[in-house]
């Protein structure tokens, strides 16, 4: 292998494994030892406690549900919703971006909390509204099930697939299409025969993190599987850390130790789909232009369903928070309910010293942390596609290491480590945590680019006398504008809600947006605490907008 | 003559408290502020009033209790811990002082509390995290609400329960067993009392905090909660149940830390937490049952109930009575 690229391997080792090994590690310590925290005599009492309780048979078959469910749920929307915008004359493209990637910006609670207003089965707005069309006696959907865990988590998810299936969509080469339809095929053949083959490392990378998404999600499972008594592996640690009050967080992590395999050996397996990633290139020195396909009649059709689709699955959420931020207290919307509006919840929270302080750190955390972490992840990205190399997959699992953990756990892992250096309770503690948790989000956009580029490129550039720098800052990165775009996105709309890491990490000065509404829901304070979703939604959108203006801009220099 | 004595004894020893006070609090203003770990929530005005009646800053840093253990040793034995005060339920700061966390203070604030308030020198209770039944006034009519604990049961209440989940949330399960020592006369009828209310399917949510929204909204009806919602939600619809059995609530705990970083400003801290004055403000502003004498939340008929504080449980005790009640509530 080439030393530099030998070097830059190693290098990215020892940065990557540095931010993500130390706080698991911390935790494999802790499930090793007796007591409370990571240093203690050696033990396994509390793997077989773990593991030998005669409920976690069936937490592990919900699990399996709720995970497959939802990762095939939101690859699937996410493929429809980018094909329909990357590759068809649809109208209003922007808006339609902008609305897919909306749940994403809505904090996790807020969400599940919108769903189970309007599909609650005594009186979820859905539910009174198709009772009073069909006189039915009893409400036809209950959100508190499986089902509705799958659906509410699928839609949370489905940002995160569609921002690495729709750059993966826009490098698609159309003369692959254009070949199968000259051999005869028609659009539907060529959808299933040529363009789903070509974007399967895309496909799989979306359902692959949806999975390890899925199975560390806490707010779903929380708010819409608890009520339902369906218990998942989130709920059945959370169980676990909140019976008692010394919290055996060793315990918790002896669990969260079988999602981490699990996750580990999903991207293995990803890995190996993956494996001839020169088979699914599609943007070579040979000539490359992203197709437009003519709807046709079923233009103004498919808008209107896609129309519905967003605003049923995302408009009506939001609009739910809104009401819920208007009205004094919880209730059904009525003449009543409007005429009792008011703005105390907002007046509460632009007045809250604190949370506008959390406002400034969360937008700080946002810009910088997602800066820096996409320059990470395009250097991580390209040695994983690029280097294909025993080190590059050791890399890659790395990258995976904290973001695969349990994240209600992963935040004491980090608290663990941080205590032991000068970093604690300062903002630096959770920028660092952040980047090295939702480093994926940003390394998955960039592979699935960097996949689509031919190394045609990169050996023209060199033979014609360029460094690898220039190779990669004139060639590569602004082939990569689609993806990094993606990914600064996904980073920085996460940063703005996370949650997990800054619960445990955040301290007074270091108050960030998404502690502050967790601290409104445990005070069932429901209407500041969508006030400030909304702001939180707000500053995402922003970042999103901004974020694609100057990716266009770059893309057309 | 005597009685001049015992006068100027009195006044030298006001005097003398007076200037140790003052000591105290001039230290307090040198290291310039006290660090407050809690799981009480909305203090701010505490917080607030705090720093201006004293001078020093109050910082409060809100933990939950399911982490308040991990994170005060954690930082703790690594020698960083910036708590100099710390609250949390009663079993919590116990755990602590067992590592060695807190330091003994007898805070003078405290003198007009009931004695078995103070558990020791190191620990004072100021609170009861109380539980009682709350409901919709408008949804549910007068004659309909309950008067009885055992009145959950009945099963105009099906799928009208919401409440925190009994197989975990502490404070469900120790109230639960509160009913079990404190209400119910024998085994059987408090057995029987748990059959009927998870044969009523309650709505489980993870703590207090998400009780009062689905009841709020008629959603659900009635909830096991706590009657401070009543002045925190106002004007939501709510109201408590007034029962002819007490309330019942674990002890809301404050103590010192042994290695405070600043720690003639907890010991003020502490002193104000304790005062009349943050009482009241803890009272009327948040709704909290507090232990200063004459001191109630504005909630009508709250000063004429019985509030009991419930036995403290083991870790142990409350492990073992979670799975039993996850079987019993699981079971119907």
């Amino acid at each position: 292998m080439d030393p530099a690229r030998a070097r830059l391997t190693w290098l990215l080792i020892a940065i990557v494994g540095a931010l993500t090994v130390c706080p698991v590690l911390m935790l494999v310590l802790g499930s090793f030892s007796e007591g409370l925290t990571a240093f203690g005599h050696f033990t396994t009492d509390k793997y077989v406690q773990a593991y030998t309780d005669p409920a976690f048979l069936e937490v592990i078959y919900n699990t399996a549900v709720f995970v497959l469910g939802t990762s095939l749920l939101s690859t699937l929307l996410a493929l429809f919703l980018a094909y329909l915008n990357t590759r068809t004359d649809i109208p209003f493209k922007f808006l339609f971006k902008v609305i897919s990637i909306i749940p994403m910006m809505i904090p996790h609670l807020l969400f599940a909390v919108s769903w189970a207003l309007l599909l609650n089965p005594s009186n979820g707005l859905i539910n009174l509204g198709l009772k009073e069309a069909f006189g039915l006696g009893n409400a036809p959907l209950n959100i508190y099930s499986l089902w509705g865990m799958i659906l509410v988590e699928g839609l949370l998810e489905l940002p995160i697939a569609y921002l690495i299936i729709a750059p993966a969509m826009a490098s698609f080469d159309v003369a692959l299409e254009e070949s199968s339809r000259v051999c005869g095929a028609g659009t539907w053949r060529t959808l299933i025969r040529v363009t789903l083959p070509v974007l399967r490392p895309a496909i799989l990378a979306a359902f692959t993190l949806g999975m390890v998404r899925s199975l560390a999600s806490f707010a779903v499972p929380s708010m819409i599987g608890m009520p339902g008594r369906v218990n998942v592996l989130a709920t059945y640690l959370y169980e676990m850390i909140a019976t008692g009050f010394a919290t055996d967080y060793g315990k918790a992590a002896a669990v969260g130790m079988s999602v981490l395999v699990a996750s580990v050996t999903l991207i293995v397996i990803y890995r190996a789909l993956t494996a001839e990633s020169e088979r699914f290139v599609t943007i070579s020195s040979r000539g490359f232009r992203p197709s437009v396909i003519q709807l046709g009649k079923a233009r103004m059709p498919l808008f209107g369903l896609v129309g519905l689709l967003s605003f049923t699955l995302i408009v009506l959420p939001v609009a739910v928070l809104l009401y819920t931020s208007l009205v004094p207290y919880s209730m059904v919307p009525s003449a009543r309910a409007f005429a009792m509006m008011d703005l105390r919840h907002w007046i509460g929270v632009l007045g809250d010293p604190i949370s506008l302080l959390a406002l400034k750190n969360s937008l700080f955390l946002a810009v910088v942390g997602a800066t820096l972490g996409v320059i990470l992840s395009i250097f991580v990205a390209y040695v994983i596609v690029k280097v294909k190399t025993r080190a590059a997959g050791m890399l890659e699992s790395l990258s995976y290491l904290s973001f695969s953990f349990p994240g209600i756990v992963i935040g004491i892992g980090f608290m663990w480590f941080f205590v032991q250096t000068p970093l604690y309770a300062t903002i630096w503690a959770l920028l660092l945590g952040y980047i090295a948790t939702y480093l994926p989000y940003g390394i998955r956009p960039m592979s699935s680019a960097f996949i689509q580029i031919h190394s045609h490129l990169e050996e023209s550039s060199l033979v014609c006398g360029a460094s690898p720098l220039t190779t990669m800052r004139r060639i590569i990165v602004p082939l990569l504008i689609p993806g990094i775009v993606s990914g600064w996105i996904l980073m920085a709309s996460m940063f703005v809600r996370e949650l997990t890491l800054s619960v445990v990490l955040s301290r007074p000065g270091t108050e960030v947006l998404a502690v502050q509404i967790l601290r409104f829901a445990e005070d069932g304070l429901w209407g500041k605490l969508s006030a400030l979703g909304i702001v939180m939604i707000a500053i995402s959108t922003t970042l999103v907008v901004v974020a694609t203006l100057v990716g266009n801009r770059f893309k057309v220099a | 003559m005597k009685k001049l004595l015992v006068a100027l004894f009195v006044l030298c020893a006001t005097i003398q408290v007076q200037a140790q006070d003052k000591v105290q609090l001039d230290r307090a203003r040198a290291e310039g502020k006290a660090s407050f770990y809690a799981n009480i929530t909305a203090v701010e005005p505490i917080m607030k009033a705090f720093a201006a009646d004293t001078g020093v800053k109050g910082e409060y840093t809100r933990i939950s209790t399911s982490k308040f253990v991990a994170t005060a040793i954690t930082e703790f034995e690594a020698g960083k811990l910036l708590a100099d005060v710390v609250q949390a339920p009663l079993p919590v700061l116990e755990l602590l002082k067992e590592k060695g966390v807190l330091a003994a203070y007898r805070s003078p604030a405290a003198a007009g509390y009931p004695d078995w308030s103070r558990k020791d020198d190191y620990i004072q209770l100021f609170g009861i995290e109380y539980v009682g039944l709350i409901y919709n006034k408008e949804r549910v009519k007068p004659a309909d609400v309950p008067k009885r604990y055992e009145d959950l049961t009945l099963p105009k209440w099906k799928d009208k329960i919401v409440m925190a989940n009994p197989s975990n949330h502490a404070t469900t399960i120790s109230w639960l067993i509160g009913l079990k020592e404190n209400v119910f006369k024998t085994d059987t009828e408090w057995r029987a009392f748990l059959q009927g209310l998870a044969a009523n399917k309650p709505m489980f949510v993870a703590s207090f905090g998400p009780t009062p929204a689905p009841v709020e909204s008629g959603e659900k009806l009635i909830a096991i909660s706590m009657p401070k919602y009543i002045v925190t939600k106002a004007p939501a619809p709510l109201d408590w149940a007034r029962l002819s059995q007490p309330l019942m609530g674990t002890p809301r705990a404050i103590a010192v830390t042994s290695k405070a970083p600043h720690p003639a400003a907890a010991r003020a801290f502490i002193d104000y937490w304790l005062s009349k004055k943050s009482m009241e403000i803890l009272a009327r502003d948040v709704g909290e049952y507090v232990l200063a004498p004459g001191i109630y939340p504005p909630i009508d008929g709250i000063a004429g109930a019985k509030v009991i504080a419930i036995r403290e449980l083991s870790d142990d005790e409350i492990k073992k009575w979670g799975a039993e009640f996850k079987k019993i509530f699981e079971m119907n």
